[in-house]
């Protein structure tokens, strides 16, 4: 597990999914107020970016701009098929302004 | 110690195992398929696999090393020979026997037989197996080419577009008048056909093929009528039929071409689970007392409720039935179940990039169809699971938010 910066809170406009590679792992990025946000960008059902998908406030998921199946923040879980499998969930730490993904 | 017999290793059969142990049982499980490989996602062989652009590592999992960690004997290029229901035992062709206590029939589907001859020429292909896709993959590679696919339905006209989008040609062959009529009624069958061709997809619905022509290789497929079409390669995908002869043997009750289940996944038989393709499951979400699919997101919800009973003694598979298909650039989601004859609602234009389309019956929404329009099948989801349905005229207008709709109730 390394921790590896990926940037500055600015650079993640609120609430809209971004896509970043920290260390050879792809990323779909929220942040939402001071809190970010890190989930595995590849949809675990089928060749998708996530952060090509609309992040749902209400549900606090990614929705997989595909097939539907709507990814949650916390725990990575779809909520609806196809997906089947959750998506991995990354710690994130935001020591003041700069953002740090454990990877 | 209890044993779990699997036979299939499918997308269904796989799930049952990987739940098993996710839910904690501990008893043997014996995973048997007759594919040579480790277990796979089926739905990526006709579309990136086929065309050279997936990712095995996401076609093939979980991991190879997966099954020895969850101690899961998985036994490939192996089939169920025989089973006895009363003795509860099994026998494989490896020439092992397997007293089960619970046995999961994951056995699918074989593809469908055409009555015509040059089927065993080289250059003849079928996507039902990942090395027979990887087979079709080998021969794209090797520059553009054209393919001539006998079958119009779902995978054919996948094939067809991804190799089209990939810079190769293809003519779909398709003996009904109205290609993927069935499942989606012929208003929406008609637009997605017109987008495929728009695409470059040739269409030629209607046809009946005669043979597969050439001499030492295909060279392509001769119509009824005499006509030819040439074809750089020939790929067969008219169907499949639900294997039961195991469920059979066991005296598995049947009903609408499967193995009749109750919400469990349980057959008729004690202690006999049937998954997947083969399972006729009774849904809530169906006018018929039970309905068989043959989809992805099916088959590992039958998997993991057989599973869960297997271990738990609980579990019902009550999901909203959805399937989804990649043509090219174009994603089609279906939630719901369709049927050929539902009074069809456009959700304002029929244009791209995003269309949806609802079938009603008897006033009442009961699919939708869509192709890149998440929001709003995100709202028909929400509408299914509050018991919503809209009049036509919300339905018709894209300003009224179906999901707000739901939340009214």
């Amino acid at each position: 597990m390394t921790q590896v910066s990926i940037g500055s809170l600015s650079d993640f406009p609120e609430g809209t999914p971004t896509r970043v590679e920290a260390d050879g792992t792809a990323l779909c990025i929220v942040r939402i107020g001071d809190t970010v946000h890190a989930i595995c960008d590849d949809c675990p059902h089928a060749e998708a970016s996530l952060s090509e998908g609309d992040f749902l406030a209400d549900d606090m998921a990614i929705e997989c701009p595909l097939h539907g199946s709507a990814f949650n923040l916390a725990t990575g879980d779809p909520d609806c098929p196809p997906a089947t499998e959750a998506v991995e969930v990354f710690t994130v730490t935001v020591d003041g302004d700069s953002v740090l993904v454990d990877v | 110690m209890t044993i779990a017999l699997i036979a299939g290793s499918g997308m269904a059969g796989r799930a049952a195992a990987l739940t098993l142990r996710r839910v904690g049982w501990t008893g043997e499980i014996v995973l048997v398929g007759d594919d040579p490989e480790y277990p796979y996602d089926r739905p990526p062989l006709s579309k990136s696999v086929v065309i050279g652009t997936a990712d095995m590592n996401k076609v093939i999992k979980p991991a190879p090393e997966v099954y020895e960690q969850e101690a899961i004997d998985l036994r490939r290029g192996v089939t169920v020979t025989g089973a006895d229901a009363t003795a509860k035992t099994a026998e494989l062709s490896d020439g092992s026997t397997v007293a089960w206590d619970a046995l999961v029939l994951a056995t699918g589907c074989a593809p469908r037989q055409l009555p015509i001859p040059g089927l065993d020429l080289p250059g003849v292909y079928r996507v039902t197996r990942l090395d027979e896709a990887l087979e079709i993959q080998a021969v794209l590679a090797t520059g553009p080419k054209h393919l001539g696919i006998i079958g119009g339905g779902f995978i054919g006209m996948e094939v067809a577009a991804a190799a089209v989008a990939a810079g190769h040609t293809a003519t779909v062959l398709e003996a009904a008048p109205e290609p993927m009529s069935r499942p989606l009624g012929l208003e929406v069958a008609e637009r997605v056909l017109l987008w495929a061709t728009d695409r470059g997809v040739v269409v030629r619905a209607g046809v009946g093929v005669e043979q597969v022509s050439g001499d030492d290789i295909a060279t392509g497929v001769r119509l009824v009528g005499g006509e030819e079409i040439d074809a750089d390669l020939v790929i067969v995908a008219v169907g499949q039929s639900p294997r039961l002869e195991l469920a059979q043997q066991l005296g598995c009750e049947e009903v609408v071409g499967g193995i009749k289940v109750d919400a469990g996944m349980r057959t008729s038989v004690a202690d006999v689970y049937a998954v997947g393709d083969i399972a006729a499951f009774p849904s809530t979400w169906a006018d018929e007392d039970r309905i068989r699919v043959e989809h992805a997101a099916v088959a590992i919800g039958h998997g993991q409720v057989a599973a869960e009973q297997i271990a738990t003694g609980e579990g019902r598979y009550d999901d909203l039935p959805s399937f989804w298909s990649d043509q090219g650039d174009l994603t089609l989601n279906v939630v719901g179940v369709a049927r050929p004859d539902d009074e069809i609602v456009w959700r304002g234009d029929q244009a791209l990039p995003a269309c949806t389309a609802f079938y009603l019956r008897e006033g009442t929404m009961r699919a939708a169809f869509s192709v890149s329009d998440m929001k709003t099948l995100r709202g028909v989801r929400k509408l299914f699971a509050a018991g919503v349905s809209p009049t036509r005229e919300q339905l018709a207008d894209p300003a009224v938010d179906l999901a707000a709709l739901a939340a009214e109730g």
